[in-house]
């Protein structure tokens, strides 16, 4: 029962580390759902005081147009300037000391009167935030134009599905939860799998390059403890503290979507039920096998160095060989099928889209289970392999 | 009784390794750094490794305590060889450096505890051996404080209590006092005179002449992974050519 010691000596060690702690509970659950919905609100304030802010429009001709220069000068949060010349508009735009500008050629009031089509020139800066200048104008003049061509209608004695040839009748057939895991359920395995990796490296870094740097490991070798004791004890804490890192990055979702005022209710609650005990025990068996290789390549990596710091250098790049296929199983479009069930850790983030989607196909499924267990077996022996060799315990 | 016969050990150099190494190991594979080592190590007697730095005195501490494996050769440890059972080697061992090896966020009691553990002592004697062992070290008044908090004197007395823990019946010394003060050196050659009243197979390696002197029972002469000399202090003194231990190892060691 070495192996059982080693595990209880390195949770305890483990446990009363600081950094390990913020990694594991600090960052999942106040840090990440802290920063979203900072950034949610923000970006929700920032759209709101676009709305709401007052813009400095400049129309020129406007005696060509009462009508739509009284439209503009009728909304309120409108500032019109009229005195400003053609050039001037464009530099003034560009310099935003305007917001935009509506030019109205000669003639256009009397090409709407002969029931003509006319034309208005909207001059923007569409870097500008939200492009709120474009939007409201071109609103103002949507309106005007379809009363235009309703009053057209109605004095011709027109039928007005002769403007509408086809109409689509649209019908989706996706249910909220579809729609929902489609979109945004990418997001959930990519919290899952960073933050699997980063719950399990400090520990590995710890429990190898650490144990080295502290002379500690010739102590453990030379007690009755066989290596793979001492591996394995070490790997179960390892993958332990990714699990539960995985684990508490849901919980922090929760409370990141629970505290989310501006979320509408029927997606709360899609979410809600999305994240149920069943389907996170079905996520979190995948989770598993993908903690148990960043665990045990972490761990091997780590015995490999001759410090702590060589370690985490070493470990650098692994971090895009995680985050590349855990970003694209983010993108919309990409589906579980043959050839990505095989790719370890994109198909985690593909099967976790299917299961909150709810559309598990289970050839598929086991496809990539085997996949990901194969992985792990593979990373577990090559890291007991690894801890045997006196080249790499002894490296110097 | 530590058992040495024939030792040697080959390391792979690697192709970075053989550029460092110069122009002689250019097309060489291999390092010798143990190459055919025999010596024994009497119950009751202390046993001093000596050599200057990368003679090879780590490399067999190492292969007696079944850490690393022989290239050829044998070594038997309280009647076992450490290849054919490592595990019962390595119960009757206890290795220390003259690095604390502590782990921070135990405290005294945890860190002996854990050893215990690991060497399946049962919780009666380990009470028994902890109480009898922190009494003598006088480590009560820190034993329940992290050993992060703690300052070198009480750190080294914890890794003494560590490696003593277990009753082995060889104990294991790597150069256990480089770098340390003097008083802390002094508790460590302490504790290696109380082993020896214990009748415990004792092997210390060092490059100081000074605690060979003080010591040593019997000792050895290694460089550049060879033997020079195997036998007692008394039979060392006998074939002196120089005035002093340091002269005398220097001789030995210059004539290679």
């Amino acid at each position: 029962m070495g192996w059982f010691v080693i595990f209880v000596k390195e949770l305890t060690d483990m446990l009363r580390d600081r950094r390990t702690l913020f990694m594991m509970i600090g960052a999942p659950l106040v840090i990440m759902p802290l920063l979203m919905t900072t950034i949610i609100k923000v970006t929700e304030s920032q759209v709101e005081k676009a709305r709401s802010k007052e813009l400095k429009i400049a129309v020129l001709g406007g005696d060509a147009a009462p009508e739509l220069t009284a439209r503009f000068s009728a909304e309120e949060r409108f500032n019109i300037f009229t005195d400003i010349d053609e050039d001037s508009v464009r530099a003034m735009t560009a310099e935003e000391t305007l917001d935009g500008a509506v030019i109205i050629p000669s003639g256009f009031y009397e090409l709407i009167k002969m029931d003509r089509q006319a034309s208005v020139k909207l001059i923007f800066k569409s870097s500008e935030s939200f492009d709120a200048a474009r939007r409201r104008i071109e609103n103002i003049v949507g309106q005007y134009s379809a009363e235009i061509v309703n009053e057209r209608i109605d004095r011709l004695d027109l039928d007005p599905t002769l403007f509408e040839a086809v109409v689509i009748v649209k019908e989706d057939v996706a249910s909220t939860r579809e729609s929902f895991a489609e979109n945004a359920g990418g997001f959930l395995p990519y919290l899952f799998i960073i933050f699997g990796f980063m719950g399990s490296m400090y520990p590995a870094l710890d429990l190898g390059a650490g144990e080295k740097e502290r002379g500690t490991l010739e102590t453990i070798l030379s007690s009755p403890a066989s290596r793979f004791d001492i591996v394995l004890g070490k790997f179960l804490v390892v993958m332990l503290f990714g699990v539960l890192t995985a684990l508490v990055a849901i919980l922090g979702v929760f409370i990141m979507v629970w505290q989310l005022p501006s979320l509408e209710v029927d997606i709360k609650a899609v979410v809600m039920d999305m994240l149920g005990a069943q389907r996170i025990i079905f996520i979190m068996s995948l989770v598993l096998p993908v903690t148990a290789f960043f665990a045990a390549t972490g761990l091997a990596i780590s015995i490999f160095a001759k410090s702590f710091k060589e370690a985490q250098s070493i470990m650098a790049p692994l971090n895009f060989v995680i985050i590349i296929p855990a970003a694209i199983g983010m993108l919309p479009g990409f589906e579980l099928n043959y050839a990505t069930a095989a790719i370890p850790i994109l198909n985690l983030a593909l099967a976790t889209k299917a299961i909150l989607a709810g559309n598990v196909e289970p050839i598929l499924m086991a496809e990539v289970y085997l996949s990901l267990f194969a992985l792990a077996g593979i990373s577990i022996f090559a890291c007991a392999k690894w801890f045997n060799r006196e080249e790499t315990l002894f490296r110097s | 009784m530590i058992k040495v016969s024939n030792l040697s050990k080959d390391f792979k150099l690697s192709r970075k390794q053989r550029r460092e190494h110069g122009d002689e190991y250019r097309d060489r594979k291999t390092l010798k750094a143990v190459e055919n080592v025999s010596f024994e190590c009497e119950p009751g007697r202390v046993f001093g490794l000596i050599g200057p730095n990368g003679a090879g005195k780590t490399t067999t501490l190492r292969i007696i305590s079944t850490m690393l494996k022989p290239s050829s050769g044998s070594v038997t440890v309280a009647g076992f060889d450490t290849q054919e059972s490592p595990k019962e080697v390595r119960r009757n061992i206890g290795f220390m450096t003259a690095q604390t090896a502590l782990y921070d966020r135990l405290t005294p009691t945890e860190m002996v505890q854990y050893i215990a553990d690991l060497y399946g002592m049962n919780s009666t004697l380990f009470e028994e051996r902890k109480n009898r062992i922190f009494s003598m070290l006088d480590m009560e008044s820190f034993a329940d404080r992290r050993t992060a908090r703690l300052s070198s004197g009480m750190k080294q007395k914890t890794s003494i209590a560590r490696t003593i823990i277990h009753d082995p019946a060889v104990v294991v010394f790597d150069e256990p006092t480089t770098g340390l003060d003097v008083m802390t050196a002094r508790r460590i050659i302490e504790l290696i005179r109380t082993c020896r009243e214990e009748g415990k197979t004792v092997i210390f390696s060092t490059h100081h002449m000074a605690e060979v002197r003080l010591l040593c029972d019997d000792l050895a002469i290694i460089h550049s992974g060879k033997l020079y000399f195997h036998g007692t202090k008394e039979q060392f003194e006998s074939q002196m050519q120089a005035d002093s231990y340091e002269d005398e190892f220097v001789r030995l060691v210059g004539e290679a």
